[in-house]
């Protein structure tokens, strides 16, 4: 990495230093509860699942909730980390982009010699790094929920189930330097990953409750996103929510090396 | 073009929004080693004008250089030799000036030794959150930031606004050595005083036009000036209004006000045939200035 790159970023990261604590702990606080709780209402839950519609069940990513595993990606995994964190990446993106345009900021790092795209790439780096400290906590304080409470959490298969959030919320990253490039408002490129992801979610969810409209799911980037903490990392799900993040990024950064620093 | 002791050259540079304002058919030339200013009422097109220069926003049309390489394509180079402070300096409420300032010194691959000279001659405070400062606290720190790496060019988009007498003088102080060492300075500015302690030339604009580019002594003799004599006699009147560039005679009590611009020496031998008790001639302001050319017609531009 250059070294006015990695200053762009250590700026960042530096300027977010509490993001990580403050994101981190109160998912991993929440999916550490989920966890601990798991032996004592394993019984009850089985039997009100049972009694569950199957479409509901299959919806909400709930199944059998036969173990831990299970239960986590039906409480958190299945669209609370996701939908958090991705926004937490847009928001990161944001601050360092329309955020930082809007401070004043971006008005004077880009006196400097540096170009546009490498300020994008910094932000999108940033939020990567930001998100998996973020993730990383999370994955901690479920460990040790599950270790507290005896309730059998799998190393491998939570830091499966968390590291493949990564992915999904760089694209929310990658989107948001599109948005970026048309509008320097920190609201609007916010509101509009938030209102992306929670379709994304939605159109999957369909796809899920109605057989016939089962083909929707392939635009709906939960279908990548699958459920890993039960069926492993898919190696072209995670590179390929990957790569399709690091498009966005790039069509983002042409976008905003053509647009006008007005606020 | 291609003037190459020319800090910036514009050559029909047009930056045109939808609802008006930007800047139109601007073509100027500052030479290097001058202080230029740059004036005209808010909304005028003075930070379109500079933004445009750095890059930060596209032109419509026409091109403009900046010592000697093109504002667009070469954009890069520009930004490694230029010093730029923003017209409402801002970095973030929590980010300290220190941090600031260790960032764009590692963009622009300097050491802060300057900066920490300037911050002492500024007296200014690079360890508190910017957003703990005052306007004019925050300021400093951004003329830090425009000016430690010792640019070719500086940039300036109202450097004065918030700064305490005294700074004002030890700004005015830097600007001078800026040039002694062969900067070049271009700043925006709505202080007249300033404008006229420390700028060679000055460029006016209007509704986005470049109006006139003048030496300082001629926007000055430009302007209309109040003046107020008080007279042991009556009369004077008429003789007054009949001098070139005296307007709005007014009869007052005990003398007559009006206003000038232009040749002082006809008005001092018409108010000398009478007793003058008093005598208040007020300095004009920058309006007045912009007056004296918005209704006079356009000068260089």
């Amino acid at each position: 990495m250059n070294d006015r790159l990695a200053a762009v970023v250590g700026f960042h990261l530096q300027e977010r230093r509490r993001s990580p604590l403050a994101w981190g702990l109160p998912l991993g606080a929440m999916s550490a509860f989920i966890v601990a709780i798991y032996p004592s209402v394993q019984s009850a839950l089985t039997k009100v699942v049972a009694q569950y519609p199957e479409g509901l069940k299959q919806a909400f990513g709930i199944g059998e909730l036969a173990n831990v595993e299970q239960y986590l990606h039906g409480e958190m995994l299945s669209l609370i980390v996701p939908l958090a964190v991705g926004y937490l990446a847009a928001r990161a993106v944001a601050s360092d982009l329309s955020g930082a345009a809007e401070s004043g900021r971006l008005e004077v790092v880009l006196s400097a010699p540096v170009t546009r795209t490498a300020v994008c790439l910094a932000a999108f780096l940033a939020a990567a790094v930001e998100v998996a400290a973020v993730l990383l906590l999370t994955l901690v304080l479920s460990l040790l929920g599950s270790l507290v409470a005896g309730a059998g959490l799998g190393v491998g298969d939570a830091l499966a189930g968390f590291a493949m959030v990564w992915p999904l919320a760089l694209v929310g990253a990658g989107l948001a330097i599109v948005v970026c490039g048309f509008s320097l408002k920190t609201s609007v490129v916010t509101g509009v990953v938030a209102g992306f992801l929670v379709a994304m979610y939605v159109v999957d969810l369909i796809g899920k409750l109605d057989d016939s409209l089962s083909g929707v799911r392939y635009a709906s980037i939960f279908k990548y996103y699958g459920n890993a903490i039960e069926s492993g990392i898919d190696p072209v799900a995670f590179l390929g929510l990957t790569a399709f993040s690091l498009l966005l990024g790039w069509i983002g950064a042409m976008l905003f090396e053509r647009s006008d620093l007005n606020v | 073009m291609g003037t190459t002791d020319a800090a910036i050259e514009t050559e029909a540079l047009s930056k045109l929004y939808p609802g008006g304002h930007g800047i139109a058919e601007l073509t100027m030339t500052v030479p290097s080693g001058e202080v230029f200013g740059f004036l005209g009422p808010n909304g005028a097109g003075k930070t379109t004008t500079i933004r445009t220069l750095l890059d930060l926003i596209h032109p419509t049309s026409g091109s403009a250089r900046l010592l000697g390489l093109d504002s667009r394509r070469d954009s890069i180079e520009i930004r490694r030799r230029v010093g730029n402070l923003p017209g409402d300096f801002g970095f973030g409420r929590e980010t300290t000036g220190r941090r600031a300032l260790d960032l764009m010194a590692r963009l622009r691959g300097t050491d802060t030794g300057r900066a920490t000279e300037l911050a002492q001659r500024f007296r200014s405070d690079l360890e508190r959150p910017l957003g703990e400062l005052s306007r004019g606290n925050r300021q400093k720190v951004g003329l830090i930031l425009a000016a430690f790496h010792r640019p070719d060019l500086l940039i300036l988009d109202e450097p004065t606004g918030g700064l305490d007498p005294m700074m004002q003088e030890e700004f005015l102080a830097m600007v001078g050595e800026e040039r002694d060492r062969g900067a070049t300075v271009f700043l925006s500015s709505h202080e007249l005083d300033e404008v006229e302690r420390i700028c060679d030339r000055v460029g006016i604009v209007r509704d986005a036009r470049l109006v006139a580019v003048e030496r300082v002594p001629d926007l000055l003799g430009r302007a209309r000036r109040k003046v107020t004599v008080r007279l042991a006699d009556r009369g004077g009147l008429d003789e007054l209004r009949r001098l070139a560039g005296v307007s709005e005679v007014e009869q007052v009590d005990g003398g007559v006000s009006f206003r000038f611009a232009g040749d002082v020496d006809p008005v001092v031998k018409a108010l000398a045939a009478h007793h003058v008790t008093d005598l208040e001639v007020s300095r004009p302001t920058l309006e007045e200035v912009f007056l004296g050319y918005y209704e006079g017609g356009e000068g260089e531009g």
